[in-house]
Order: structure tokens, then sequence, then C-alpha cells
């Protein structure tokens, strides 16, 4: 390669870096406990047969998101900003209540799988969720922007212990392929409620706002826009790349020894360890408690940010905890409630909870997605940069399937009938 | 005192008591009087949009408002011009409340009712930004506005007077045609500005810069991220971006032309002054975090036989700002830097004591392509305030400064 194209890559390779964050961040938080044990039971139920959904998943979660992260990159604007301006205190008000609710569910998630995850290697979950609670609330109230995002780049590196806990388990690689391409549908409600359970799990309302904020806060460049673009489409790619292990590893460790039924995700790493060894298990409740550190720290983050700036309260990680203190409240709020759901309630009674929180999700995701399809086509926010025909189509469409299934997903967890 | 919340959507009757509409929002006109409402924007049953204007209106009370004139009169009045519309352009939005050096969202706006000359005026008081507003907001409608009242009491209430708002309007002939100045903003610290700077979004900080004066916009740029000031010059026209750039100190203005894109910053360059265009020229030559790429050229030399009344004469007309001099360096006639004589010492000497007899023992410099590792150092080490450069025939060339060596310890840390 002659002197200027090296050099010019380079300096592509040098933006792209700068530039990445968080469409990666985003996406692998994604794969929290409450993805994982998603994940494991689509594998330990079903084997490979649901890998082919996937497919459609990932390009619904691109289109999603990469909407989004355009909308921050243009406007510099977060997502709560722009609803907050185009539809009124009353609208944003109780979007922001909707997200509040459901990420405090999804926070004890978090914190279940964390304790659930520790189990696997014998740490008390007294010991462990406290300390992992006062760790994720310490590094945000403590560190920078750029300090706490290298943390969570590399609390990211770490879910490579997925591909190689499937790798361990020594699956049918082939099986798996035919299956990601060959949809199979059947007619049984315990496969069809897991089919919604795996889409439901990765495209998440929390996840458009978290997106857009942190697009902003890095204060990226319309010029720059094609490589946050790549960063946005390679999470989104990592994202179900992951779960495709997950699936995989249990599918061929689980489903095929019999071992269908797991109540958690540390549970399905515990089943894994007569089938697969103990380093396959090890890794994949390393895997567990990476991600729900990880996601303990986003999640309530996240949801302290949108909802202080669709309100227009001081935010900001960047901020000092006076100038910006309802920020830091909530956070430390969402989290300490978090942890102790965990030590307080027994596991029956974190169920509703969680349920809770699925179903505020569900009835956001539509509010969500159609301000965003609105917005993203607007031309004085927009300029150049609006939806084009054939994108709108496709956002439209995964709109209305994601709200169809949503609704389905909703009305199914309210007949436990239909709960495998 | 009434609140905007309790006026939107509040019938209006005329005259006879006959029913025109509803109030969806109010027009002020900054031309005339930037504390008053201008207009009334009402919405009528059959959906369409009538004005009535400030001078129709009889009284105002939380149920009700009335017009001094017939329905037929108000149907008939010419639409008003453009306005500044509370609901549409302040409500909800992002203004800067100049007082505390911050942005804020609106969550209300508060006017007092006057009566003057036989009708009543509505002026605008504060706009309304804490919890007992958003409570406002989040109950209008759904029960009396008494009720509300008594809720909303209840809550701590944030305002900030109008006169303390200073509005943004990223279109700029909307922003000419409603005289929305930035003056308020202006007269802060640029350095508060430059935070201010930052909350807005990409628009917003666009019209910033372009509605301030070069000389205002100049010293925010050195307080914002040099990644920031690249993407503002590159969205405001070309001349207006060189002005801009021809005010900054040389260094920084070197920083950010390197930051942009190559055709840019060569327009930059050829639309700048020659003179300021030739010093960051040559600043550009010089290879990243060296001494060459830190300095600036700003600097006062004089040769030793010059007098104390000599200084005098060259800080008046020196270009840069003013606060940054704290030496005087002495040069020979090649230009050779032979000696610094603190402005201290120049303070307390004689109108006409020759600077050479002024200078300091031992003059420390570091050469342009010193390492700004070494840089750093030297300045910790000697507690420097500045430290002259110089090229490798000892040629005075440029001058580092402190500030940029404390930002460069930041940037590294």
């Amino acid at each position: 390669m002659d002197r200027v194209r090296l050099k010019r890559f380079r300096t592509k390779l040098l933006i792209f870096l700068a530039v990445v964050g968080p469409g990666i961040i985003t996406a692998n938080v994604d794969n929290d406990p409450g993805g994982i044990y998603t994940y494991s039971v689509a594998g330990a139920k079903f084997g490979y047969t649901l890998l082919w959904t996937l497919i459609p998943v990932t390009i619904a979660l691109i289109v999603v998101q990469e909407m989004v992260a355009r909308m921050g990159v243009v406007t510099g604007k977060g997502l709560a900003d722009l609803i907050r301006e185009e539809y009124g205190f009353r609208t944003t008000f109780f979007l922001m209540f909707c997200l509040l609710v459901a990420d405090l569910g999804n926070t004890v998630s978090e914190f279940a799988g964390l304790a659930s995850g520790m189990s696997v290697f014998g740490v008390s979950r007294y010991i462990a969720v406290p300390l992992g609670a006062f760790l994720v609330w310490a590094l945000v109230v403590k560190g920078t922007y750029r300090f706490v995002e290298r943390v969570f780049l590399v609390g990211c590196i770490f879910y490579v212990a997925y591909p190689i806990s499937s790798f361990l388990a020594r699956p049918s690689w082939s099986q798996a392929m035919i299956n990601t391409v060959r949809p199979s549908f059947r007619l049984d409600s315990g496969y069809l409620y897991m089919t919604l359970g795996v889409i439901g799990t990765t495209i998440a309302p929390w996840m458009q706002f978290y997106l857009q904020s942190a697009v902003v806060e890095k204060g990226i460049k319309i010029k720059d826009w094609t490589y946050s673009r790549w960063d946005v489409i390679i999470g989104c790619f990592l994202t179900d790349i992951v779960a495709f292990f997950i699936i995989v590893a249990c599918a061929a460790t689980l489903y095929v020894s019999g071992h269908r039924n797991i109540a958690d995700a540390g549970d399905a790493a515990m089943a894994l360890r007569p089938l697969a060894g103990r380093l396959a298990s090890a890794l994949f409740a390393f895997g567990l408690c990476n991600a729900a550190l990880l996601s303990a720290t986003i999640l309530p983050l996240a949801t302290a940010y949108y909802v202080c700036e669709g309100l227009g309260i001081e935010a900001g990680i960047n901020k000092r905890v006076e100038e910006a203190p309802t920020f830091y409240w909530l956070y430390t709020t969402l989290i300490a409630l978090g942890a102790l759901a965990v030590l307080v309630l027994s596991d029956q009674m974190q169920v509703p909870i969680i349920l809770l929180s699925q179903v505020v999700n569900g009835i956001m995701l539509p509010f969500v997605l159609i301000f965003m399809l609105r917005l993203s086509n607007r031309e004085d926010l927009m300029g150049q940069y609006q939806n084009t025909r054939t994108f709108n189509a496709i956002a439209w469409l995964t709109c209305v399937v994601m709200i169809g299934l949503t609704a389905m997903l909703i009305v199914s967890s309210f007949f436990p009938s239909a709960y495998p | 005192m009434i609140y905007f919340t309790e006026i939107e959507n509040l019938p209006v009757y005329d005259v006879t008591g006959a029913y025109i509409g509803r109030i969806v929002d109010l027009g002020i006109d900054p031309n005339q009087n930037a504390m008053r409402v201008a207009a009334y924007y009402v919405r009528t049953l059959d959906k369409t949009e009538v004005h009535i204007l400030r001078e129709q209106m009889q009284a105002i009370t939380v149920r009700s408002a009335q017009t001094s004139v017939s329905r037929k009169e108000i149907h008939s009045n010419k639409p008003v011009g453009e306005l500044l519309r509370v609901r549409k352009d302040v409500l909800d939005q992002q203004v800067i409340d100049v007082n505390h050096r911050k942005v804020v969202r609106v969550n209300d706006v508060d006017f007092d009712l006057q009566p003057i000359d036989g009708h009543i005026e509505l002026r605008v008081l504060d706009v309304n930004v804490g919890m007992a507003a958003a409570v406002r907001r989040l109950l209008q409608g759904l029960t009396s506005k008494h009720t509300i009242r008594k809720i909303s009491g209840f809550f701590p209430s944030r305002t900030i007077p109008w006169e303390f708002v200073n509005l943004i309007e990223p279109d700029s002939s909307r922003r000419l045609k409603l005289r929305i100045s930035y003056e308020r903003l202006a007269r802060l610290h640029p350095a508060d500005i430059a935070d201010i700077l930052e909350e807005l979004s990409r628009d917003e900080q666009r019209s910033l810069i372009e509605a301030l004066d070069h000389g205002t916009a100049a010293q925010i740029m050195s307080e914002i991220p040099t990644a920031m000031q690249a993407q503002l010059l590159e969205s405001i026209p070309v001349e207006k971006a060189a002005d801009i750039v021809d005010e900054m100190p040389p260094d920084e203005a070197a920083d950010v032309l390197q930051e942009l894109p190559p055709e840019t910053s060569a327009k930059l360059l050829a639309d700048m002054e020659k003179e300021d265009a030739q010093e960051v020229k040559e600043l550009l030559g010089f290879e990243e975090d060296t001494a060459g790429a830190l300095m600036t050229t700003h600097y006062i030399a004089l040769e030793g036989s010059a007098t104390v009344e000599n200084v005098i004469e060259a800080m008046k007309q020196f270009e840069g700002p003013i606060e940054s001099i704290h030496s005087v360096y002495l040069i020979d006639a090649e230009e050779h830097l032979v000696g610094a004589v603190p402005l201290a010492r120049i303070l307390l000497a004689p109108a006409n004591t020759p600077l050479r007899a002024l200078s300091v023992e031992e003059v420390r410099s570091v050469q342009t392509d010193t390492d700004a590792k070494a840089v750093i150092d030297l300045f910790r080490k000697y507690n420097l305030l500045a430290l002259p450069v110089v090229d490798d025939k000892n040629h005075l060339v440029g001058l580092v400064t402190a500030d940029d060596v404390l930002d460069l310890v930041v940037r590294r840390r």
C-alpha cells in the first residue's frame, strides 16, 4: 500500500476510535442479566431453533438506534429534550415517569443477576450486591466522563467470555448456522412467548434515550457521523453475536441433555458445569457478573440523565454533586433501591417488579418509536439528514411489528397459562 | 399575577358577551416593548385563528377574558406580523438565565395584569423554572385553577425576572426581526459564556457565535475545546470565521486551523488580515507538542538601549491582551535574545532608565523544537509565567505562556 493511502487509513482509524463508544456501550448493556437469562432459556428450551430471530432483530435494532444517534449528532440535543420541545411538558413527564418505573425494575434484575452470577463462585449475595452497588455508584459519582467511558469499554470486551464458553460447549456449528438463516415457526404458546421475549429484551426504550444522550455528551461532530454510525451498527451486531453464542452454548448442553428448566442465568451457568466443564461454567458466570455491573451502572445513570434532561433539571457526570443534586440523588436512589430489593425480597417477590417493568417498557415503546420517527422526519430539525423514503418504509414497518409484538408480550404476561 | 398556564385555553367574549374563542398563544412585539403582550392569538369554534390586539382587551380573569370591541371588529383585524410567541418560542424552550449564568428550561411564564387607558395589559414578569410551575403544567386543565394554585403552592417556585432572560433564536433573520439580542449574555465573562455554549444545541451555538462581536467570540473560543471551535467555525460564514480567528491569539488560531479540513483553513487564512495570517502560518509549520506549536507570537521585544518610556509606548501599541504581559524581552540588532525585564522592575524604575540596566541576570529560553514535556518541567521547576522561544540561532521567535501550559497539563492528565 502506498504511504498516502496508509496514512489516510490511519487517520480514519484514529477518528473512528475517538468517536467509538456510545453505540457499542449501549448495545452491550442491552445484553444485561435479563437478556442473558432470556437467551439462555431460549437455548435450553428450544435448542437452536430460535436462532433465526436474531437476524430480523439485528436489523430492527440497527434501524432504531441509527435513527436516534443521527438525531443526536445533527441536533446536539437529547431525545428527551426534543420530545419536551415538541410534545410539551405533560407528555414528557408521563414518559419520564414510565422510564423511571421500568428502569427501577430493570435495576432490580441487574442486581439479581449479579447475585446469581456471584453465587456460582460461592460468594454470598449479601457481600456481592452491596459491594457491586457501591462500586458502580462510586465510579460515576467520582469519575469523569472519559474515565467512565473507558471502564465501560473494557467491560464490553469481557463479553468475549460467552463465545469462549460456547466453543467449550462443543456445539454443532452446522446446525446452529442452518437455524440462524432458516426461520422455523411453531404454533405453541411457549415457543411464541420465547420469540417475543427475545425481541422484547433486545429493543427497549431506555436504549434510545441513552444512546442519543451519550452521542450528544460525547460531542460528536456532523462530519464524523459516518464513523459514529459504524459505532452504532457494529454495536448492534455485537449485541446479537453475543446473544447467538449464549443461545448456542445453552442449546449444545442444556437442551441436548434435557436440562431444560432453568430458574435464572446463574442457574444456567451452574448447569453448564457438568456438561461443558468448569471453565465454560465459570466464564459464563463471569460474563453474567460483568454484564450485571455494566448495566447496573449505565441503566440508573441513563435514567437519571433523561429524566433530568426532559424536566429541565441540570444533569451530567461532568457536573459536581452541588451543581446537579437531583441528578445524583436520582442515580443514587435507583441503585440503592435496586440493590436493596435484591437483598430484602425473595426471588418470588422480585418477579412482579420485573414483570411490571416489562409491561411499562412495552407501553412506552410505541410512543418513543413514533415520536422518534416523526422527529427524525422534520426538515427544520434534521435538514439534509432527514430519513430517506426507503429508510422510513423499513422504520415504520419495524415500529408496527415491534408495537404488535410488544402488545402480544404484555397480554401474554398477564395470562400465566401461556407462560411455559 | 396570572400564569400562562391559566391564560392558555381561556375563553374570550366580545363586548356584547358573544363567544369568540379560546386563547392559544400570546405575542410580544420586542420592537415596540419587550415587556408587554402585544396581541392574543385566539382559536375560534371553526378552528380558525384570529388576533386580538393589546388595546382591544377589556378584562382578563382566571375564568375568562373580554374584549372592548365587537366580534366583527376582531374578525376584521389584520393579521399581526411576526411576533415573539410565548407558547411557541418561550414555553418548554431553553433560555439563558443571565444572572445565574445557566441554561434553564421554561416551565411557565408569569404575567402581571395592568389596567392602562381603559384597557388591560399583560406585562411579562418572569419565566418560571421551578417545581411549582412543573406541577401547574401537569395539572393544567385537569382540575379548577383555584385548586391548582393551592396544590402548586406547596412546591418551591423558582423564577427568573424577564429582564435577565436571554432567549436563543437559531434563525438569524427571525432573530433580527424580533430583536432578540445576546447583549445581556455578552456582558458575562467569556469563560461563563463558554460554559453556557457547551449546554446548547448545535444550531443555538452557531447562532450565538454568529451574533456576538468578533472580540467576544474569539475570547469564548479560547475557553472551549479545539474540536468544538473547529466545528463552530465551520458552521458560520467564512468571512465571520476569519474575523474571529483574526482576533484569537496566534497560537490558538494555529491550533484550530490545524483541526479544520485543509481547504477550510486555507480559505480562512486567505480571508484573514495579511500580518496575522503570516504569523499563524509560521506557527502552523511546527511539529505538534513542541515549544514552537505552543508559543504565541504576541510579545514585546525591545533593544537594550530602550527606556522605560519606550516600554509604555510599546504597550500602548500592543495587539494582544495587555494583561498577558509579564516581562519585556531584550534583543540585539539581529533579534538575538539577550535579556528579559519583569514588568514589576519597570514599574519601579525612573522613566529614563535603559532596560539593559534592569534585565535579569540569566534569561531562560527554549528552542522551537523543544518537547512540550520539557517545557512543562521548566515552568514547574522555575515557577515561570512565560518562557521565550528561540530558533537554532538564538533569534527570539515566540513566547510560551503559563495559561497555555496549564491547558496542556490538564489535557494530558
